[in-house]
């Protein structure tokens, strides 16, 4: 005769068990869907206040120039959208190729304790928050680039025609130049970490095929890693691109809060965020409306491109033919 | 010749090496400059109130000019240690408990469509720019209460949106990576799925957890742009969770960056100074926690 | 097994809709509970007196009471000895700018507002309730950066066109002109403003308006304008702060800020032909040679045409400006937990700005109140009502 199997432990009644599993599922299953209508919610709030501007102005609020209190009248965020592309074209154009070589460096060219405590140091450098940043860069590269750099700048390439009109003769530290310095010293840690963990994800066998071909360092790197890890890479300078698209503090401190389009590298500006920083709590309702407007759209922007980065950073590394 | 390279490709590996030396070297660099500077310009203010910095109130307005209360006082930081302790508490309160629980649901009943989306929203959440949290956070309140509009409530849920996405994700992620035979093994014995969750599961992602949550505070803590919004500066101090208050990020701003008086830039410093070591302190006890390998934590 | 567990471990499909159910239930609860929470726990914001009746006799401030205001920065180091030394309520003065404090005072969020700027015209169309009243009186000064040069002597118009950006260099012809005989360097003037709302900006570019026909037409004045050319720092402390860093700068705050961090100022030349310091009495003396009409108690809302620059009196500095407080004049406009114990501590408060609070302003440069403002004051104080009865205040 086949044993009967063990009695089970007696169990909570059935019913009162799905009960549980329902309150269980249900309860987290609420907390999730909050977290995610949280951004829905952020995105209905922001186009409701913005509502009246973005029925008037239409699509020209973001060609529109007229950015003034004293009438009342904004016809368009394209002062600050210009701040904020300029700002982060600097930053991406001086950021790049320093992450690049660290990532290169650190993941190519040395090993062991150096590498490790060398990324351990740029990594330091994320640590930093935006306002210490913002602060540094009011104190001591401000006066840095007023009295040594943009005079040397302008001297150099002042007389250049056509670029010259970017280095005019006044030029006060604070403007959108500095702050493009600032924030891309701030993308290095991003760009240069993600970029290292692509070129990571490289076959080793990658990189012997090219050295046993007699390839060297440098052309191994150059044939070998970077193209497997373009994806990566690209996504990593898009993550930069939103994380200088969003920057407040830092920009604030260094750009010179102006309202009018800035015209030369050494003009004073303002980005979306530092508008918005400095200009909402004392805004009227019709300048309020406008500025959210403004949030909107760099909402819109940063969320986009932080949306294609992870999706290239996060997506298929396909093997690309390996030019020898 | 097999076996020898022609100078002109050695010289280009020499340069590239040395070109990126060089950036790991300027990267270094500025990290070592900013840190230096930072305590360089705190000295004054560490030198006048030693550890009083951490334990007096601000200074009081002084002048001058004659008749007014004389600068020789740097005062103390204490009240912005406490702004940040209630803000930072009343943050992870909501972030912690909501985002694990999210978390949670996506890792475990989520692996469908729907869960899928609601995973992307909130990752589109992360990359949502602070200060458009904090325009975010004073409209609601703005129209809910307008009394409370600067208050410790409204900053808290400012930072509460900044941290929830970091902690959903990694809790998300950590409880993905426990094998999917440690919950069939749990059914097969009979545990219910809610208790297999929270008895078997999560513990074993709890290593995970810890990090995500250190991450998500030192990423809020270090946040002052929806505050600037959200708080009536100057007042500092905790006098209520309706009243307004300063967490140390936002006096570093405040003090270094609209105040004149060169004792309460110094204590700006000095508070920028406390704000990167307690930075780095989290930043290594993630580190830490990674490196050994917490149950879960395998990232 | 049994059929329970069995149910649990295959999950059929079917069951999510059951599943998504319990979380709209779940959410509900939620949203039902906070509601809940919000309405018992926000019933009352701060402590109040409802219950009890003040006594008889001498006239008492309801005990307790705790009142908010914000606004500008030029009157800050005045507001605050004032909300320190004021026992009988608890005052929190917040130094954000007089635009924030006009914004933060129309949304309601703070129980005055002090602002240096009077309300716009459109301010006034949008918020018709609100009462002003000046409670003091300062000078714009104009603050410079260079280091072994004496006082400065600045006009109207070479101020305009500095702010314009037409004259960019220290030791340009019109600036050498008016102080000869001083080295000034050869280098480009940094030019200061606000960043944010400000009421010195409002008074500053009120001046430049009336001092140069281009600055009036293409800036003219507001509490916040699109400055031609310059940094933006915010509050008066952060453009003293700027200002005594930086080389070469120049920029306008309240005459305390001057004063109380050692930065160099200028003298100003006013209508009658002398270059005046800013200092107590050449802005005493412009409000004495002020010859224009106040606005009636019972119209007290209109200040936005009268304005103390350019006084013609031989000893008056050309920039003064009053600040003035602001608020509701039916004050239960503030919001359901804005009480009447509350509404007599705001005028109480208000009132002793204005009779005691005056002898605390010379000490630190700011001009005590002649006697008409002080009457034309006290008479805007009666006309502040709660649910239509005086505010009685003490």
């Amino acid at each position: 005769m086949i044993p009967s199997p063990p009695t089970p432990r007696p169990r909570r009644r059935p019913g009162l068990r799905r009960a549980l599993e329902w309150v269980f599922a249900g309860g987290t299953g609420a907390l999730a869907v909050l977290s995610a209508l949280v951004f829905v919610a952020i995105l209905a709030v922001m186009v409701h206040n913005s509502y009246p501007t973005i029925l008037h102005y239409g699509p020209g609020f973001i060609t529109g120039t007229v950015w003034d209190p004293v009438t009342d009248v904004y016809t368009g965020a394209y002062p600050f959208i210009l701040g904020t592309l300029v700002t982060s074209a600097i930053a991406l154009l001086l950021g790049v190729p320093i992450s690049l070589g660290i990532a290169i460096f650190l993941s190519e060219r040395v090993r062991g304790w150096i590498a490790t405590t060398a990324a351990a140091g740029v990594e330091l450098l994320a640590a930093i928050p935006s306002v210490v940043y913002g602060l540094w860069a009011f104190v001591v590269l401000v006066p840095f680039m007023r009295t040594s750099v943009e005079p040397a700048l302008h001297t150099w390439l002042g007389g250049v025609p056509g670029l010259g009109t970017l280095f005019p003769a006044t030029h006060s530290g604070t403007d959108v130049l500095t702050a493009g310095i600032i924030l891309s010293v701030m993308l290095i840690p991003t760009v240069s970490a993600v970029s290292r963990e692509s070129m990571a994800q490289v076959p080793g066998a990658q990189r012997e095929a090219a050295l046993a071909l007699g390839a060297t360092h440098w052309e191994t790197t150059r044939t070998a890693v970077l193209p497997y890890a373009r994806t990566g890479i690209l996504g990593a300078i898009i993550l930069g691109l939103g994380r200088a698209l969003g920057e407040t503090m830092a920009v604030l401190m260094t750009i010179g809060n102006s309202d009018a389009v800035p015209t030369s590298l050494f003009s004073q500006g303002q980005s979306i965020a530092s508008a918005i920083a400095n200009e909402f709590t004392n805004a009227s309702p019709k300048e309020a409306s406008a500025l959210v407007e403004a949030a909107v759209l760099l909402m819109g922007i940063t969320v986009l491109v932080n949306v294609i980065a992870r999706l290239m950073v996060r997506g298929l590394f396909r093997a690309p033919e390996v030019r020898a | 010749m097999p076996g020898t390279v022609s100078i002109r490709r050695r010289v280009t590996d020499w340069t590239t090496y040395v070109l990126c030396l060089a950036c790991v070297v300027f990267a270094i660099g500025i990290l070592v400059i900013i840190v230096s500077s930072s305590v360089q310009h705190a000295l004054p203010a560490f030198q006048g109130s030693g550890v009083g910095l951490f334990t007096r109130a601000e200074p009081l307005p002084c002048s001058y000019a004659p008749g007014g209360i004389p600068c020789n006082d740097f005062g103390g930081i204490e009240p912005v240690l406490e702004g940040t302790f209630y803000l930072m508490v009343l943050a992870s309160a909501i972030a912690i408990p909501i985002g694990v629980l999210a978390g949670v649901f996506l890792s475990e009943y989520g692996r469908n469509p729907l869960g899928r989306t609601l995973s992307f929203l909130v990752d589109v959440l992360a990359g949502v720019p602070s200060i458009v949290v904090g325009l975010f956070i004073f409209s609601v309140v703005l129209w809910w209460q307008p009394t409370i509009v600067y208050s410790v409530i409204s900053g808290g849920l400012a930072l509460a949106v900044i941290m929830l996405p970091v902690v959903v994700r990694t809790t998300e992620e950590s409880l993905k990576l426990v094998p999917q035979s440690t919950r069939e093994a749990a059914l097969a014995l009979g545990i219910p799925r809610y208790r297999s969750i929270l008895q078997i599961i999560l513990p074993n992602g709890a290593g995970a957890l810890v990090t995500g949550a250190l991450l998500a505070v030192a990423r809020a803590g270090g946040e002052s742009a929806p505050l600037l919004l959200l708080e009536l500066q100057p007042r500092i101090g905790f006098t209520g969770w309706t009243h307004s208050i300063v967490p140390i990020p936002l006096l570093v701003y405040l003090w270094g960056f609209t105040e004149p008086n060169a004792n309460w830039q110094a204590d700006a410093w000095a508070a920028a100074v406390t704000l990167i070591g307690i930075m780095l302190a989290l930043s290594l006890c993630a580190r830490f926690l990674l490196k050994r390998r917490l149950p879960g934590s395998g990232m | 097994m049994s059929t329970p567990d069995r149910e649990m471990v295959q999950k059929p499909k079917g069951s999510n809709t059951g599943m998504w159910a319990a979380v709209a239930v779940v959410l509900i609860v939620i949203v039902v509970v906070v509601v809940g929470f919000e309405a018992g726990w926000f019933g009352k914001s701060s402590t109040n007196n409802n219950g009890t009746t003040p006594p008889p006799g001498p006239c008492t401030v309801p005990s307790g009471q705790s009142i908010t205001g914000a606004g500008s920065t030029f009157v800050y180091p005045l507001m605050y000895t004032w909300e320190t030394d004021y026992t009988a309520s608890s005052v929190t003065y917040s130094s954000v700018g007089s635009g924030t404090g006009i914004s933060d005072l129309a949304s309601k969020t703070v129980d005055f507002a002090a602002s240096d700027a009077p309300l716009s015209p459109a301010q006034q169309a949008t918020d018709p309730n609100v009462v002003e009243m000046p409670e003091s009186a300062g000078a714009v000064t104009i603050i410079y950066n260079l280091p072994g040069v004496p006082t400065l002597k600045f006009n109207g118009t070479v101020l305009a066109d500095i702010y314009l950006g037409t004259i960019t260099n220290w030791n340009s012809t019109q600036m050498q002109t008016l102080n000869p005989g001083v080295h000034l360097p050869d280098q480009s003037i940094v030019v200061v403003h606000r960043s944010d709302g400000s009421g010195t900006s409002f008074a500053f570019t009120e001046y430049l308006s009336a001092e140069s026909s281009t600055w009036k037409s293409t800036v003219s004045y507001a509490t916040s304008v699109v400055w031609p050319t310059g940094t933006g720092e915010k509050g008066n402390g952060g453009v003293s702060g700027y200002v005594q860093q930086t080389e070469y700068t120049i920029g306008y705050v309240d005459l305390e800020y001057a004063l109380a961090n050692g930065i160099s100022y200028g003298s100003v030349l006013n209508p009658a032909g002398n270059y005046v310091l800013p200092s107590l009495n050449s802005t005493a003396n412009a409000i004495k040679d002020f010859t224009g009409t106040l606005p009636a108690a019972t119209d007290a809302k209109d200040w936005y045409n009268v304005t103390i620059e350019n006084e013609p009196g031989a000893q008056d500095y050309p920039i003064s400006t009053f600040t003035y407080l602001m608020s509701y004049q039916e004050m239960s406009t503030l919001g359901s937990s804005f009480t009447s114990q509350q509404a007599d501590a705001l005028i109480s408060f208000w009132n002793w700005t204005i009779h005691t609070g005056q002898s605390y302003s010379g000490q630190l440069y700011y001009v005590p109140l002649p006697q008409n403002i002080v009457t034309s004051d006290e008479a805007e104080l009666s006309a502040f009502t709660f649910n239509g009865a005086a505010v009685s205040h003490c």
